[in-house]
């Protein structure tokens, strides 16, 4: 009985992936836009997310957007918060962990991940004029759930990996790659609790998975448009 | 030993004999028994999660359920600076710690929240988690407490003037921790104790009066593991139940001699909790793998043993409540509450509610997780179920300070602001 089951499990899969397989990267991407309400995103221009940063601790979190591309995050680690913060030019970030609290400077690297990641629609929408390349590597598992793998072959040339969701077409997870003491680490991000804001959905749990520990963050409310000056995401 | 303690006031240099007139012994006789009752029995003392330090208050009559929205909130004091310590309630005042610019204070307050006073105690531990952790101890009208930096105090409560203070690490060779002196220093008599935690100076027994040393035990030489020690009153002893960085240790309060130890079997060295002692049984939970416990203390207290352990029901620092044959606590590995039978040590129940700090009050639990929420709960039994909820919005930085009831208000510290809840009926 059990090998009926997986007999016909495999059947529908191989179905539902062949379907899929019907649609073009264009088609995908625009039911994608579609879904995540790329339109009305449009008229948006701040988002500020407030939160927390689930790890061993529970603890506050912040992160204000700007168009085109400016980011800050405000986090605590060990009831000390910290911020992590892009510019348009400059990356930087502080650890006062470490004893010393003052703003730095972060590395060419960290920086250039971090321009990508504060692109406010996202590196998918307009991927073509922003220099990025994709392709439609096929149907994913999500869990349980179906989803179309993207490869997007950033401007530099670092390769990230997307799965939307084959019934909502909604963002699932994203994965980047990183090196750290020598050695490339991948690194997922898992996007669930959509919920709509303004007529938007906004994902309100974002996991983090590096090998061996994750980190959540866990959204209370997400504002758009409130007022935020540029001086904000300048380093001290 | 380099002795920094402060001159004492006049008022406590003794008189010589010789200069006060001589009484008929008949005539002293029921001003000396008078003094020994209020000695032995009248001892007012309030300390972290009150009596013999359970989380367990007194008061009734009290809501068997919350409003969505949460109790009233009467009053906020929001400059309390940061911190993770309880408030301590008398019947006129409420006594508090918090840190502002590295600096410990002791606050004052009326019943209303109106600051009385505030005066600075001494370095607060700001290198993580930055804030006041020591919950004060109240006994008559002398306060104790000690900030993160290690300095052990005494104060005056009407007004906060400092009797005498001491530093641990530079008096007392306390070597470097990791998360600041936490204790909520305990009292036994005319003794304070407090826990260096150095080879040579591992448990310090102080004349609570003039802050000299009474005893010094040497425990296992071990570094100290941010616990507030428990009291055991037994016929023959008195014993401070505390812990070091891998064992539970029985001292006899008296001279220092250590009883007994048990030893913990995993890695992790923070053991904030304090024990509990019921009927001649010790419990104990703590985290990093090391899991709950309970031992059998011998009738004169100089032995223990092993009765459980349950490493699947750890808690770092939230505390436990024990009632009738259940015990009530998170774990902080899988993130939820566990009911554990007391007989067997067995996980019989669990609740999800994220990991936090537990009191008791007239049949209700209450549970202040680290997401900020505060849940009323039922325990029945084997059960806990959730009767009420609501978030605290106010305040800042991480929610750990565990919470306090005292004439039908709870208190709820969250950072800097100290909020009062009319949980009345």
């Amino acid at each position: 009985m059990k090998r009926v089951f997986f007999f016909i499990g495999s059947f529908l899969l191989l179905l539902i992936s062949a379907q899929a397989q019907d649609l073009t990267l264009d088609e995908i991407m625009t039911k994608h836009y579609q879904a995540s309400g790329m339109e009305k995103l449009q008229q948006v221009n701040t988002v500020i997310m407030i939160g927390l940063r689930v790890q061993q601790d529970i603890m506050p979190l912040k992160i204000v957007r700007k168009r085109p591309n400016l980011s800050l995050m405000e986090f605590d680690v060990a009831d000390l918060t910290a911020y992590q913060a892009y510019d348009g030019n400059i990356g930087w970030s502080t650890a006062p962990w470490t004893g010393d609290a003052s703003p730095k400077p972060l590395p060419e690297s960290r920086t250039r991940d971090l321009m990508y990641q504060s692109d406010f629609d996202g590196m998918l929408y307009n991927w073509k004029e922003k220099g990025h390349h994709l392709e439609l590597e096929g149907v994913d598992t999500m869990d349980t759930k179906l989803a179309y793998k993207i490869k997007l072959v950033r401007a530099d040339s670092a390769i990230q990996y997307y799965f939307i969701g084959m019934g909502d077409f909604l963002l699932k997870k994203q994965t980047t790659f990183r090196m750290i003491r020598g050695e490339e680490i991948s690194i997922e991000n898992i996007f669930t609790d959509y919920r709509p804001v303004e007529g938007i959905p906004f994902a309100f749990n974002i996991e983090t998975r590096y090998p061996g520990r994750s980190v959540s963050m866990e959204f209370e409310t997400i504002e758009l448009n409130q007022s935020v000056e540029d001086d904000l995401f300048k380093m001290p | 030993m380099k002795h920094l303690l402060q001159p004492l006031p006049s008022s406590f240099i003794p008189r010589p004999s010789s200069l006060v007139p001589r009484p008929s012994p008949l005539v002293l006789l029921p001003f000396t028994l008078l003094l020994l009752a209020n000695t032995l029995f009248s001892q007012e003392v309030l300390q972290w999660r009150g009596d013999d330090r359970r989380g367990v208050y007194p008061d009734t009559e009290l809501l068997q359920s919350w409003p969505e929205s949460g109790p009233e909130l009467i009053w906020e004091f929001a400059e309390a600076g940061n911190g993770y310590s309880s408030p301590l309630i008398t019947d006129n005042r409420i006594y508090v710690t918090g840190e502002i610019d590295t600096i410990t204070y002791l606050f004052a307050l009326d019943k209303s929240g109106k600051q009385i006073y505030k005066v600075p105690v001494g370095k607060e531990w700001t290198i993580n988690y930055p804030g006041s952790r020591s919950t004060p101890t109240l006994v008559d009208d002398l306060i104790y407490l000690t900030t993160g930096m290690g300095t052990v105090a005494c104060l005056e409560a009407k007004d906060g003037n400092v009797r005498w203070s001491l530093n641990m690490m530079s008096d007392l060779h306390a070597p470097g921790i990791t998360f600041g002196f936490a204790e909520g220093l305990l009292v036994d008599g005319n003794t304070v104790f407090c826990t260096p935690g150095n080879a040579d100076t591992n448990v310090v027994a102080l004349d609570r009066f003039t802050g000299e040393i009474q005893w010094i035990s040497k425990g296992l030489g071990e570094h100290t593991a941010y616990c507030s020690p428990l009291l055991i009153r037994l016929p023959e002893r008195n014993i401070m139940v505390t812990f070091t960085a891998h064992a539970l240790l029985g001292i006899d309060t008296k001279d220092g001699t250590l009883l007994w130890s048990h030893k913990q079997d995993a890695e992790g060295d923070v053991h904030v909790n304090t024990p509990w002692f019921e009927d001649g049984y010790i419990y104990y939970i703590t985290g990093d793998g090391n899991g709950s416990v309970k031992l059998k203390l011998s009738d004169d207290g100089t032995a223990i043993t092993e009765i459980w352990r349950n490493k699947a029901c750890d808690n770092t620092m939230g505390g436990f409540i024990k009632l009738g044959n259940y015990i009530y606590t998170a774990s902080y590995e899988k993130r939820k509450w566990y009911v554990q039978d007391a007989t067997t040590g067995a996980n019989v129940d669990s609740v999800k509610f994220d990991k936090g700090a537990i009191i008791f009050a007239d049949n209700m639990l209450y549970l202040y997780n680290e997401r900020g929420q505060l849940g009323l709960f039922k325990p029945d039994g084997p059960k806990m179920v959730l009767v009420s909820s609501f978030k605290i919005t106010r305040g800042s930085k991480a929610h750990y300070a565990h919470p306090v009831i005292s004439d039908g208000i709870l208190y709820v510290r969250h950072g800097n602001s100290l909020m009062a809840y009319n949980v009345k009926k």
